[in-house]
């Protein structure tokens, strides 16, 4: 019984870590359609952001949402001053991030020193046979639930949500109708980056607070989003954490963590290779309801 | 024009010329063919005023160049951006350190070592590119699946410490890397100093020639038509996935190409070769040069290599720094590459 | 007497500044050997001035993911070069074969371990209970003046250049180091890899070449000194240690790259040796930064403590997720803390109960280690740590400068063979022995703990351990040249352990 716990547990984490890397990525990369190679960036300044806060005597909790509006306050200046011109030129963005992360990386090392003194991780752990459990990781676990949940929402049924559809599916009509495309963009844009700078806050004390830290959230956020595909990107990265993270956690468990790591990049392979729309596009099948966003 | 009809009418006899002098470059005119000879002859007469550690750094800055062609090819001509060149850069290195390695005394074992890696890096290139390709997955997922493969590798290779990744006599290493790589030998001449910057330069010189032949003859043409417009192509007759894929082929033998050079000039590779940081690189060199022009790739390469070591080796901190905000600069303000946009310019204020 | 003070800029080779500086708060200098230095040290500013200087020449990473490590290493052989410009030299000399025992400052009595060893960490050689197993003169000065500004009347020049965590940019900058800047003497390296990459140019334009890192050992090369410990000093006493203390069933994680592998083999083959298993092992790649199936598998497998062998950014990340996760097993290291400085970058108690057998921690609370600390700070008032590496390199500069000054000159070849003649050198750790045969050297070991807050305490100590294992395998560079690096799979003892 405990061991199934713990495997469950495993699952939760594994599946919450992509998840959590991913948060971001899945509105810039998902909906935007810009691949962003500064999410990991976004994150680290988030992490800065809620520790800076933290060691000036602001409470966790709120200091996480310090780094949250920071970091997309962050990305509307950056969406104005550069990512807007590189709407509809997914490889020129792709190139212009990656400059961005340099920057971000070196000049956080410069500014900041090469680290932050960490934030402790709240909660205490429970025990369940020889086993225990960190609270916060399952607080983590509950969380991305809520979140995804709340993106679906506001992206299914709030007004911002359709305009923010419309315009990312087809911005002439759109802004034919009347909407403003422009504020769209920056708005979703500011979205993405303030999520990316909420989990990175929230992954913060689970980590060292460095200046390249965000590299370690690269490959992961992005295995997870493409893999999930563009049919339905809220849907197809729960899908793609949970599937990939049902491959990994019995195989660590079982032969280590290598394998594991191993067995998640290949599955990411096959499942490409299978469905090239990713795991949304078997949801596609059933709904008939395609939402080509991220097309 | 269809792309069957311009491909009769390029020319065959003397063919090489007129593909050289082909619409698919920039630097066409007589005064640019002047400036790229100069170029080259300062490159043959510049050891003469050169230590050997000079002229071997040279040739570091030059080795890069066939696999930033080759992904110039790739995406510049062909649409499909790989971000995981780096990967055939490494097998092709890998596989020619462990056959050399293994026949330290045949006078063949480093040239057969040459042929294995690019053969090694071809082969993979082949098999990864059919199951992109074949499963026609989106343009925007190739980078990042190319990536994965990257990391792929360098965590496997990364993990080959042991003595079970011994083949033959060659030790893989693991994260710390192969060491000793033999040098190509011809006879008693061994590739080094000042004999391999002749190598480079001249392996530079044919790949650079020889693609820019390929773009502007019939099979870079099909791949521009690709670009332009994949579903006319296919209906014109062309099997896209196919075109693509050798494509792809092509750029990964290049990659190996440097891979060859790169062992050739250390001696030694590891893992991190094939790591995020270096992945990204090859893709920044040939936006920031312009990546429809072979040409401005190659001198983009050059420059931004030399750029890298002279920033770090003057232990400037702000070396990517300054790189990133390079990169961005280009990007805002010449889309298009910088060399390209300059060269552009030049030309139009000539006419 | 009148002393100069180091100044902030040690690549500044001029000496005639150097001696303009002012006075020294330094009183406490051995009589003798200072005014032997005093007399000396006149004429050689002189001379200083119009000589070409000696290079050292130093990279390490400033920036990218190592720069945390690579910073306090470039301070430290600031330091050093400012104190060999000023007329200071570390105590110590040739010693020949004889090691430690024939010469150093104090004469170690070697603790006695106790067979139970549970409530006793050290008992004396009456067999009286103590925490000081050993007698330690350790009031005297180690800094002492060295009888010239400079070395061999010319200044010291602090070449240095930033690595950018990068092997081939390291390449590219050893090769310039040597062949166009042309060192003296090249005192770079810190993740083996880096060592690796530049150790073919090393051999092939025979360069001394100084490593200066804690390392997973067995580099043997004519040409390379590799001043760090390694796994038979650091492994085997810190093994002993957390098996008296806590049992015998052992689980080791450890980063999947060479260090960590061969580690990992040094624990497993020596486990029988002190009654001992290892009951797991678990090696995550280096890119792997969420450790809940690391922790579920160590905790299914209720090991006694556990060996943690991490390196780098991500997998530092274990150490608060296993405290939040409840994992409270005693730990056992060889690289953190000493190196990373985890127990201060991270918040208490997450490595509470970590045991490291270091050569070197800032804490060493002897009063030759808070003079050098005290130094250190005072020219780098705002760094955040100074490890073991910072303190091998400095030793390290200060041991080129005594043997090229015995040597009289700074050619390579015999600079390295008056190396060869055995040194003994007094570090802030305490007496270091420089093993000619295989370039690696002895060093004072102490068993550091981390209590709940992260305070650090020593709770045993090894005045002086070999670096043995080169020696048995037959390696003698002084008469043998070789260039290879030994794992354990070139050791029929650990082959009986796979």
């Amino acid at each position: 019984m405990p061991e199934a716990v713990s495997l469950l547990y495993q699952f939760g984490t594994n599946a919450a870590f992509l998840l959590l890397s991913a948060l971001g990525l899945i509105v810039i990369l998902g909906m935007m359609n810009i691949i962003n190679l500064a999410h990991g960036e976004f994150m680290m300044l988030g992490a800065y952001a809620a520790t800076a806060s933290v060691q000036r005597g602001v409470p966790f909790p709120l200091a996480v949402l310090i780094a949250a509006v920071a970091v997309g306050l962050f990305g509307v200046v950056i969406e104005r001053l550069i990512v807007r011109r590189f709407y509809g030129r997914e490889l020129g963005a792709l190139v212009v991030t990656w400059g961005i992360s340099l920057i971000l990386g070196q000049g956080a090392l410069l500014l900041f020193g090469p680290f932050m003194p960490p934030i402790a991780i709240p909660g205490g752990a429970v025990a369940l046979g020889d086993y225990s459990f960190s609270v916060y990781w399952l607080f983590l676990i509950v969380l991305c639930g809520v979140l995804l949940a709340a993106l679906a929402f506001v992206y299914r049924a709030t007004r911002f949500g359709l305009q923010a559809r419309a315009a990312m599916q087809n911005a002439r009509m759109a802004r034919a109708l009347g909407i403003r495309v422009d504020r769209i963009y920056m708005a979703t844009f500011a979205l993405g980056a303030a999520l990316a700078g909420l989990s990175g806050a929230l992954l913060a004390p689970t980590t060292s607070i460095a200046p390249f830290m965000g590299q370690q959230f690269v490959a992961p956020a992005f295995i997870t989003v493409v893999v999930g595909g563009g049919a339905s990107v809220i849907g197809g990265a729960l899908g793609s954490s949970g599937l990939l993270s049902l491959v990994q956690t019995p195989v660590a468990f079982l032969f280590g963590t290598f394998s594991g790591t191993l067995a998640l990049l290949l599955t990411a392979l096959v499942v490409i290779r299978l469905l090239p729309g990713g795991v949304s596009s078997i949801g596609r099948y059933f709904t008939r309801r395609s939402l080509a966003a991220a097309r | 024009m269809s792309v069957a009809a311009a491909s009769r009418a390029a020319p065959r006899g003397s063919g090489l010329a007129r593909l050289l002098n082909g619409p698919h470059d920039i630097g066409r005119t007589p005064g640019a063919w002047a400036v790229l000879a100069a170029g080259l002859a300062s490159f043959l007469v510049y050891p003469h005023w050169a230590t050997a550690f000079q002229a071997t750094n040279v040739a570091y800055y030059l080795l890069n160049i066939p696999m930033a062609l080759g992904l110039s090819l790739l995406w510049g001509y062909g649409g499909v951006l790989s971000f995981g060149q780096v990967a055939f850069f490494a097998v092709a290195g890998y596989v020619y350190g462990i056959v050399a390695g293994n026949l330290p005394d045949a006078p063949w074992g480093t040239w057969l070592g040459v042929v294995s890696g690019l053969g090694a890096s071809a082969a993979l290139a082949a098999v990864f590119g059919y199951f992109i390709f074949y499963a026609r997955v989106a343009a925007w997922i190739v980078p990042i699946l190319t990536l994965v493969l990257a990391l792929l590798l360098s965590t496997f290779l990364g993990l080959t410490a042991g003595s079970m990744w011994t083949v033959g006599q060659v030790p893989l290493g693991g994260y710390n890397g192969m060491t000793g790589i033999p040098a190509l030998q011809v006879g008693t001449l061994t590739f080094q100093d000042y004999a391999f910057y002749y190598l480079t330069v001249g392996v530079v010189v044919l790949c650079y020639i020889g693609l820019r032949a390929w773009v502007n003859a019939h099979r870079g043409q099909v791949l521009m038509a690709i670009r332009e417009d994949t579903l006319r192509t296919e209906l014109l007759g062309y099997d896209v996935r196919r075109e693509q894929l050798r494509a792809f082929v092509l750029a990964a033998t290049l990659a190996g190409v440097s891979g060859l050079l790169y062992v050739q000039w250390g001696n030694y590779i590891t893992p991190s070769v094939t790591g995020l940081q270096q992945a990204a690189l090859p893709v920044v060199w040939v936006a920031v040069g312009g990546r429809d022009s072979l040409l401005a790739v190659a001198i983009c390469t050059f420059l931004l290599n030399q750029l890298s070591y002279v920033l770090s080796s003057a232990g400037n901190q702000y070396a990517l720094v300054i790189i990133g905000a390079l990169l961005v600069a280009v990007m805002m303000f010449a889309p298009e590459g910088i060399v390209v946009t300059l060269a552009r310019r030049t030309w139009r204020r000539r006419r | 007497m009148d002393t100069p003070t180091p100044s902030k800029d040690a690549a500044a080779p001029d000496a005639a500044e150097a001696a303009a500086t002012g006075p020294r708060r330094r009183d406490v200098l051995v009589a003798g050997l200072a005014t032997a230095g005093a007399v000396l040290a006149r004429p050689a500013i002189v001379r200083a001035a119009s000589e070409t200087p000696v290079k050292v020449g130093f990279i390490e990473d400033e920036s990218g993911n190592l720069s945390i490590y690579g910073v306090q290493k470039l301070h430290a052989a600031q330091l050093a070069v400012q104190e060999i410009n000023d007329g200071y030299t570390l105590a110590g000399g040739p010693v020949g074969m004889g090691g430690l025992g024939s010469d150093g400052m104090y004469a170690p009595k070697a603790p006695l371990l106790t067979a139970s060893g549970s409530k006793l960490d050290v008992i004396d050689a009456g067999g009286t209970p103590s925490q000081k197993g050993i007698v330690v003169s350790d009031d005297q000065e180690i800094l002492v003046k060295s009888g010239e500004k400079g070395l061999l009347g010319r200044p010291v020049n602090l070449v240095s250049a930033d690595g950018q965590s990068n092997n081939t940019l390291w390449q590219q900058l050893a090769r310039r180091m040597i062949q166009q800047d042309q060192v003296d003497v090249l005192v770079a390296g810190f993740a083996s890899a880096e060592r690796e990459a530049i150790r073919p140019i090393v051999d092939q334009r025979k360069q001394l070449y100084f490593y200066t890192n804690q390392y997973e050992g067995g580099v043997a090369d004519s040409h390379t000194f590799c001043t760090g410990a390694v796994c038979e000093q650091q492994v085997i006493p810190v093994m002993q240690y957390m098996v008296e203390k806590f049992g015998p069933k052992i689980f080791t994680i450890a980063a999947n790259y060479n260090f960590g592998q061969l580690t990992a083999s040094w624990v497993r083959s020596f486990a029988p040796v002190l009654k001992a298993k290892v009951i797991g092992e678990e090696f995550p790649p280096l890119e792997v930064s969420e450790f809940s199936s690391v922790i579920a598998r160590v905790q299914q497998a209720k090991p006694d403590w556990v060996m943690t062998l991490l390196v780098g950014q991500n997998q530092s990340n274990y150490y608060p997720q296993a405290a939040a996760a409840g994992l409270h097993l005693p730990m056992a290291s060889t690289i953190n803390m000493a190196q990373g400085y985890e127990h201060k970058r991270f918040k208490p108690p997450s490595l509470a109960n970590m045991h490291n057998a270091v050569n070197y921690m800032q804490e060493i609370p002897t009063k030759r280690n808070q003079d050098f600390v005290q130094r250190f700070y005072k020219m780098f008032p705002n760094d955040p740590y100074l490890g073991q590496m910072a303190q091998n390199t400095y030793f390290s500069i200060h041991l080129y400068a005594k043997a090229a000054r015995l040597a009289g000159t700074t050619d390579q070849e015999k600079v390295r063979r008056t190396l060869e003649a055995g040194w003994t050198i007094e570090a802030p750790e305490g007496s270091v022995f420089l093993e000619p045969a295989t370039h690696h050297a002895t060093h004072y070991i102490r068993l550091a703990v981390a209590n709940a807050k992260h305070e650090i305490s020593f709770v045993r100590e090894w005045p002086s351990i070999e670096p043995w294992w080169l020696q048995r395998l037959g390696v003698n560079l002084a008469r043998t040249p070789e260039k290879k690096q030994y794992t354990p799979d070139d050791d029929p003892f650990f082959k009986m352990f796979k």
